[in-house]
């Protein structure tokens, strides 16, 4: 029974090797230029190699959370010239829209003549930056808080809210690099060092690492800064929900904004957990609700247990969110959502926010997904 | 059952570090389809049919989102919690892929536990696949059929 599945194993190793071996000599694709940004940046490279490591190894960087097997679908890129049709392995990724875009992953396409495409232009600010673990605290039982403190003379200009991509080195049984993107919870005028929130997740690459692998004055690389998750700069007053490790933006918002000593809108947070062991940063969120008037903070557990002796706010976030929208927030002010979860929470606060008065696209979110 | 060479396909990308850190297979010595025609035979003896299986994981699952990540208790017999990270997982046959979700319930009769992703779901429910011994998200069918009360 097993010898067929070994020999058609080996036939297929062969066969990719000889491929590999032909495509080396037969297929020298010379020199291709990548015009970015209708000729912004014009990269002339060496051909045959996948579009995101090359853009990388010219220091742009895509968001990957796989390294670039394919199999996180992040790396999305707008082409605009034409390179054939999309490849099996990329349809899995794509929605109907995107097809038609012609969005490709940039890991599934191999460099072999001239290509066009558009990149953010935030991501030419992205840059692989390398440290040391400074710290690697437990907060909650599946929570860490992880610092990363810059090499010497290297700084980090990021918004509050944005992501970066931790880069996990092989390990154990895993034989690949591989990149996971984290929002930084630490502020940004820390431009020596970065910290994240990171939950353990069963089975996962990054977090298994972080949590069982990782010690601290290892060293430790991250790619970055991501994302479009940040404050507006309006007079809107702000409701903020996150719990678990989803608080890491808001608290590198939350720090940001008293630093700048914004004190002309009112900024309440909503951390919603199940019990008093899945509560963290507590004190330092209180103590910052003294210091600074225009914030509050509303911690509430939604089962807590006897011993908690728990004296705050229960129930589940969007019901105490909505009651203190109703009866707390001042009804004459705007007011905007800023949310950091998973996709059911998010929706679940977004239809709360819009009921009590946030347009839609005045609520903002990162959602995990 | 013979291996297929989807199957074949599908047991390369199951060793650790090709999609999950730890992998599909554990330290399970028998390839895909001596697995999937194991874990049928037990359903088939039992007369318990998988649809019905995915049926009740999916119902839980849906219960236990309203917990918005939290544990919630779903009457008569569980808690529910339902965790969602970032990124996504694809099939190892290549069709498809799921979110990173995975949904803990515990029989709160027992205080046994099942954890099953929703790409765990979708390789019962697609494949009859329930992964190799020592895999992480390996469960017996009956642990399934227990905990689940079919």
């Amino acid at each position: 029974m097993w010898i067929a599945p070994v020999v058609i194993s080996a036939i297929s190793a062969v066969l990719a090797i000889a491929i590999a071996i032909i495509d080396g000599f037969v297929n020298n694709y010379g020199e291709v230029t990548i015009s970015i940004n209708e000729g912004q940046k014009k990269l002339t490279v060496k051909g045959g190699s996948p579009l995101l490591s090359t853009l990388s190894s010219k220091g742009i960087y895509v968001p990957s959370a796989c390294g670039g097997k394919g199999s996180c679908g992040a790396c999305k890129v707008k082409v605009l010239s034409d390179i054939g049709p999309h490849l099996p392995t990329e349809l899995p990724y794509m929605s109907p829209e995107e097809i038609k875009n012609n969005i490709r992953l940039s890991c599934q396409v191999k460099l072999k003549s001239d290509i066009q495409i558009r990149l953010p232009e935030e991501l030419f600010s992205v840059r692989q930056l390398n440290g040391l673990v400074e710290g690697l605290k437990e907060v909650t039982y599946d929570i860490k808080e992880l610092t990363v403190r810059l090499a010497k003379n290297t700084t980090v200009d990021f918004k509050a809210g944005q992501y970066m991509q931790l880069v996990i080195p092989p390990y154990g049984d895993i034989k690949e690099s591989a990149q996971r993107a984290y929002s930084i919870s630490s502020k940004p005028s820390e431009k020596e060092k970065l910290e994240f929130l990171i939950r353990l997740v069963p089975n996962g690459i990054a977090t298994t690492y972080v949590h069982r692998v990782l010690k601290e004055k290892q060293s430790m690389s991250v790619v970055g800064p991501f994302g479009d998750f940040y404050v507006r700069e309006t007079d809107a007053d702000m409701f903020c929900v996150a719990g678990g490790s989803g608080m890491a933006p808001i608290r590198s918002i939350l720090l940001d904004m008293y630093e700048k000593k914004i004190r002309h809108r009112a900024i309440w947070y909503f951390f919603g957990a199940r019990s008093r062991r899945d509560l963290f940063y507590l004190e330092e969120l209180k103590q910052l609700e003294a210091q600074w008037p225009c914030f509050h903070f509303v911690p509430a557990l939604s089962e807590p247990l006897p011993d908690d002796r728990w004296e705050g706010e229960t129930g589940l976030i969007t019901q105490v969110l909505d009651s203190y929208m109703k009866s707390e927030a001042d009804p004459t002010k705007s007011r905007e959502g800023y949310l950091c979860g998973s996709p059911g929470m998010i929706g679940a606060c977004v239809k709360v926010m819009m009921a009590n008065g946030i347009p839609e696209e005045k609520i903002y979110y990162d959602k995990f997904a | 059952m013979k291996m297929t060479p989807e199957m074949v396909r599908a047991q390369e990308r199951m060793a650790p570090g090709v999609i999950t850190a730890q992998g599909f297979l554990g330290n399970d010595p028998r390839n895909v389809a001596e697995i999937i025609a194991e874990d049928e035979r037990y359903f088939a003896l039992y007369e318990i049919q998988i649809d019905r299986l995915v049926a009740k994981m999916r119902e839980l699952q849906d219960a236990g989102r309203a917990g918005l990540g939290e544990a919630i208790t779903v009457a008569p017999y569980w808690e529910v919690r339902v965790n969602e990270a970032r990124g996504v997982l694809p099939c190892p046959f290549s069709d498809g892929v799921y979110g990173k979700i995975n949904t803990i319930v515990t029989d709160k009769q027992s205080g046994r536990e099942l954890v099953f992703s929703d790409l765990t779901t979708h390789l019962i429910e697609a494949h009859h696949f329930f992964q190799g011994q020592g895999s992480p998200f390996r469960h017996e069918p009956e642990d399934y059929v227990l905990i689940l009360h079919l």
